[in-house]
Order: C-alpha cells, then structure tokens, then sequence
C-alpha cells in the first residue's frame, strides 16, 4: 500500500490506473466466487512435462490453422533453412531395413499368397479372358517388338536402370489396356485421372529411438537435463518416391477392415530403438514436403493404386539372401504406401501431429512386367512421434503377396506360361471401388469457407501465400545459403581460441545461430518508392506478409 | 598389398620369408548403441570396402554382408611443447554387418580387474582389519605405546 501511495506521489498519472483496478475488484465478486471452491487442473511443473506441454500446444494449434497450403507452411515454421531429415528413397534399400520401416511406419505386415477378405466382393473372372490376349500382345511388343533409346544410340546403361525403363513402359500399357477393358463394367474407372512417373514425397516424424550422440552431449552439459540424456528423440523422415505410374479418384477406397481393427493387440510392429544411420540411412538438410504427385485444390485427391519399378533390386544382389530380397520388397511397399497415403492425407489437412479420424487405403503393384507383388495397406494413423510411438494403440496394417510371376518367358514373341491368378489379382485392384464416405467429414481441420489458399478473396494474400508454398515444396536452396563455419575457424577460433584478438565479425562469434533462424525471420519484399505515392518516405516500404 | 620398401632381391641374396602388408583390422567399442550384427573397426586408410570384406572372409572366416566406411578427422590440441595446434592422424572407421540373426558382443576385456572403488574399499578393509589387530594385541598392556615391546 505504501509503495502504491508513493507511486501517486511520484507519478499523477498512475492514480487513474490504481483507481480502475480497485473499481473492478468491486464489480466482480459475484461472479468471482462459487459455493465450492474451483481450482485449475494440477501440472506437473517438471522439465520435462512442460516442454512436453509445450510442444503440444504448438502442435494442436496447427489444427486451427485454416488451410491446406497454410498446414504445410506451418509445419515448416521453425526452419528457415530446413530440418535434418532421414532420407529414405524408395530405391536404395540397405540390408535388413525391414524392421526399421515397420517401425516408422508403425505398420503390422501380413504376407499371404491371398489378399485380404475383403477382395472376395469384387468379381473379375469373365473379364480376365478378354484382358489377357491384350496384355500378352503389349507383353511381346514391349520386350522384343521395339528398340529403346539407349539401345538405339548404344548407351551402356546399367541392368537396374534398363529394368526401370521397361517397368515404366509396360506399366503404362498394361493400366491402359485394362482401364481400357474394364471400364464397361466398372466405370468408375472412366473418372480415373493417371499420373505418368509423379512426383511423390512426404515427410513425418517418428519417435522411439535412442538419441544421436551430439543430443547426448547438450543434455550430459546442463544440470536439468542430465537426468534424461537417454530418452529417445523425434527424427524426421523423409520419403523420396520412385513411381511408374499412378491412378487417382475423388472419392477413397473403402477401408479392408474396420477402423476398430486397427487397435487390435494381435497386430505386433517391430521395435527398432537404434539411430536409423547405424543401419545405413543418410541424412541431409531438407523442408518437409508433402507432396503426392498432384497439388492442393485437385478434385481427384484419393489415390486408388500405384506402380513402382523393382530395378533397384539388382543393386543389392551382392547380399546374396533370398529371404532378404523378399523383405526389401515388403519394404519397399510398405514405405511407398504409407508416405503417399500420408502426403494425400496431409492434404485433406492431417499431418504427422493431428491424426487422420478416419482409415484410408491404398493399392500398390511392384513390378518388372514379369515379377509382380501386391500390396493393400490401410492407414489407420499417423502419430508415431513422441510418446505416441509407445502410447498410441493404433496401427497400420499391410497386406502383401510373395513375388508372382506373370509369365514364363517369350518366344518368338509368344508369351509363354501365361499366369492367369496374377491377372485376376490386379484386376481386383482395379475392380475395386471408391466410395464416397457419407455422413463424414473428410476435412474436420480445415476451415469450411477456405479449405486452399485458393479460396481466399484477397488478392496479396493468395498470391503470397501460393508463392511461399510452391518455393516450399520444390526444394531448391535458398538464395543466400547458410553461415558456416569454415574449418580453420573451428579449428583456431572455437576449439582453439589461437586467435582472440581478431575482430568478432562472424556470426558464430555474435551468438548468431543461423541454423535456429525461423521462416518469418525476415523482411517482406521491398516495394519501390514510385509503387508506392503518396506516402511518407519511409512508410509502406515492405510489402505485407501472411505468415500462418 | 604393401607399401614398405623392401630390400631389392639380388642372386644369391638371402629370401626374404617374412612380408608385413600395411593392411589391419581394430576391432573398436562403438559409442553409440548398434543392432547386434553390427561390428565397428577400425583399419588402414589404404583400405576399401572390398579389402574390408575380403580381409574379415579369407583370414577369420567371417561371413560379412555388408561394409560401411567413414574417414573420421583426427583431434586437434595445442602441442605439449611448443603451444601450436597439431593435429592427429586420420582414421578409417568400418561398419561391418552380419547376416541377420548374428550377435555380436564385445569382449569385456578387463572382467577380472578390479574397479577403482572395489580396490579403494580393498584397501580401507585390509587397513580397519590390521588397526583391530593391532588392538586386539594391546588390549592386555593399557597405557603402554605400541612399539614398548621385549
């Protein structure tokens, strides 16, 4: 009280402000007061819970941003020059990388000669025999009835890159032909849109595994964190995909099996706790793209089945295990599956922090032409960092075949040994129909009168935002690159301080961090001076921004 | 494979029986956690993947998968004497795999030796336990220094 009546004294116009607190002090009582006594909810004040708090908070306010491009942008908030992201290309496999992605992916893996029940719903069987004399003739033409490029012109291709080129190719005509011969009886295949060779990329965090040594480090050298120097950390993984060829509707494929199935304790997911480099994943500075072959605003969204080529596979053959070719194939389908059902569902306005409320499924073939596997995969969530890797009782299901041979070989260009039962199998694929889900809401996290960016009126807004989020998602480097430090600097000026004379200049000697630089921590574009009259000199020089 | 000068052989000279290659294999602690089909060593810079794989097949008869190598940049520090950075050598780190289902453990090399603590509370025993003796012979001779002995 007398530090208040010194303050008067001090200060006249502060009496006012004293004053008006002690007004409302008498207004409120009735509303301040209950008959039993109400206390916010008890927080664990420890370290870590807050940061956990924290980090949750953050993570379910991208929920209320309010469009799909916005999400991405969003995601990608905390790095100006992007995250360090474990690269996992479709096409390079180390050994035993199985577990690993089962556990990324979080994803039970049942492999059977028969795809699930729920194929027993769609009959192909008088249409294999129209199909077949179609596909045996694209067959023939396609291995003998041509020369290729690099035949013509005598480039010395290597075998894994000459198999994707024929891969591409009879892809392409055997989804013709059958689109072709199907399409009477099932004519949702007529609205198919089919992407030649997408681009198909995708990003999410995954949780579990020990953490890298440098982490290690920070955590030994502070008081507070020493307790918890062990505890696993989020790492970021990218998919980098090799597609022939993909097809696409506006509405999604019913799910295999109920979404309740998806908690089912009998599905088990290997635990992999190591750091994903010690089995020879590579890492590299990225933004986290999503991208699924098409862009935000495209009316076919869902996609329905997707070739991938299989060459890589005579990469690996020095490791000499059959068992272990027959897993780099379920990982491969199984990674491809998962990063496109989850770039699709990022843009319906999930991502790897606000799960999907309802499964989505998808249909994959691998194949040379004459090796085919199958996989349908159900996705049943995308929460895997975190706790949630250990809490979350969700996971995703993958239905895989044992490699299937079409045919035997050709001669004289007759396909001989013709495999009817693997025709059957991908005409299923292709007889499956999408569904519209009535009664749901397939967007619930994006706003109803802007979904895209697309939507918005004002004409800045639009036009800045789809600007910041095609640069984005194309990967290119950003005009001025990252402060480094160069390695005599390390070596004379960090390690060694040989050199504490020398001017401080540089941004690690200013306490600069340029790789903790935010993606807003700049300055909006520069409008010129006769873009802008009638205005002081020094007003309205940075064009507005929209950062979500 | 050997880059060591040997005595050029003359007619008549004495063979030379023994030849020492530059190429070696040191097995190494990995400092942090690896599947268990996963072998850390270190080995000459001359060294490639190949050599790697044949070395650990031909010599130990080990069944290798896969090698992994890495040149990891030796430590930098002020030399002792004069003050100026130096620089140690470079190493070659390879990651050996086994096929699946291999364990690999390191060995615990000094399982027999005793921790400092263990041989500190070694000490501290053996010290009270002569100190009692020592009592024990004096309880009888009150008042009389330790060394008052006929």
């Amino acid at each position: 009280m007398i530090a208040k009546m010194n303050l008067c004294r001090v200060n006249n116009s502060s009496t006012s402000k004293l004053i008006k607190v002690r007004n409302f002090a008498s207004v409120l009582p009735n509303e301040e007061y209950t008959v039993t006594p109400q206390y916010p909810p008890i927080q664990d004040l420890s370290y870590l819970k807050r940061l956990e708090r924290r980090h949750e908070e953050t993570r379910e306010s991208i929920k209320d941003v309010k469009t799909v491009e916005e999400k991405q942008i969003r995601l990608n908030m905390p790095k100006y020059y992007g995250f360090k992201s474990y690269i996992l290309s479709e096409d390079y496999i180390p050994y035993n990388n199985l577990p690993l992605i089962q556990h990324v992916t979080r994803t039970h893996l049942i492999v059977d000669k028969e795809l699930p029940e729920y194929y027993r719903r769609v009959y192909i069987d008088e249409l294999v025999g129209k199909t077949k004399a179609d596909i045996e003739e694209a067959i023939s033409i396609e291995v003998e009835g041509q020369k290729r490029l690099h035949e013509v012109i005598k480039e010395d291709l290597p075998i894994h890159e000459v198999e994707n080129i024929f891969s591409s190719s009879i892809s392409k005509q055997i989804n013709r032909i059958i689109i072709n011969n199907l399409k009477k009886a099932y004519p949702h295949l007529l609205d198919v849109q089919v992407d030649n060779d997408p681009r198909v990329e995708a990003c999410w965090y995954a949780g579990g595994m020990v953490p890298p040594e440098n982490i290690k480090r920070y955590r030994e050298g502070r008081e507070w964190t020493k307790e918890f120097k062990d505890l696993p950390t989020d790492r970021l993984m990218s998919y980098e995909g090799k597609v022939n060829l993909s097809l696409r509707t506006n509405a999604p494929l019913p799910a295999f099996v109920n979404y309740s199935e998806a908690e089912n304790p009998d599905f088990d997911v290997p635990f992999f706790k190591y750091d994903p480099r010690t089995v020879g994943t590579k890492t590299l500075h990225k933004r986290i793209v999503n991208v699924p072959g098409f862009w935000p605003g495209d009316p076919n969204q869902f996609g329905i089945l997707s070739y991938h080529p299989r060459g890589h596979l005579h990469t690996r053959e020095r490791f000499n295990d059959p068992q272990e070719h027959k897993e780099a194939l379920h990982r491969q389908g199984i990674l491809a599956s998962f990063a496109w059902l989850s770039a699709q569902a990022n843009f319906l306005g999930f991502n790897t922090f606000n799960d999907i409320t309802y499964p989505l499924a998808n249909q994959l073939v691998i194949t040379n032409g004459q090796t085919w596997s199958f996989y349908a995969y159900q996705l049943n969530t995308m929460l895997m960092h975190g706790k949630y890797i250990e809490k979350n009782p969700k996971k995703n299901i993958c239905w895989a075949t044992p490699e299937l041979k079409l045919y035997d070989n050709i001669n004289n260009g007759k396909v001989e040994g013709f495999n009817d039962d693997v025709l059957k199998v991908l005409l299923k694929f292709y007889g499956n129909k999408p569904e519209k889900r009535l009664g749901l809401n397939m967007t619930p996290y994006l706003r109803h009168k802007e979904k895209l960016v697309a939507d918005y009126e004002d004409d800045e807004q639009r036009e800045w935002l789809e600007r910041e989020y095609k640069f984005l998602v194309s990967n290119r480097p950003r005009l001025v690159e990252m402060d480094e430090m160069y390695h005599w600097e390390k070596i004379y000026k960090k390690d060694h301080k040989t050199r504490f004379m020398d001017k401080k200049l540089r941004p690690f000697e200013l306490l600069k961090k340029p790789q903790d630089r935010t993606l807003n921590d700049r300055l909006g574009k520069y409008i010129p001076r006769a873009l802008r009259p009638g205005l002081p000199r020094n007003k309205g020089r940075r064009a507005r921004e929209f950062w979500p | 494979m050997s880059t060591r000068w040997y005595p050029i052989y003359q007619k008549g000279g004495p063979q030379l029986r023994v030849f020492l290659p530059n190429f070696w294999l040191k097995l190494i602690k990995p400092t942090t956690e690896q599947p268990a089909n996963i072998v850390q060593f270190s080995c000459s810079m001359q060294m490639t993947k190949f050599d790697i794989k044949n070395y650990l097949e031909k010599i130990y008869n080990v069944n290798v998968v896969d090698v992994r190598t890495r040149i990891a940049m030796g430590k930098t520090k002020p030399d002792p004497g004069k003050g100026y950075i130096v620089k140690e050598e470079d190493e070659k780190i390879a990651y050996i795999t086994l096929p699946k289902g291999e364990v690999f453990k390191f060995p615990d090399l000094f399982a027999n030796e005793m921790k400092p603590e263990e041989e500190r509370d070694k000490a501290l025993k053996e010290a009270k336990e002569g100190h009692n003796k020592f009592l024990e012979k004096n309880k009888n001779r009150p008042s009389l220094p330790g060394w008052f002995n006929i």
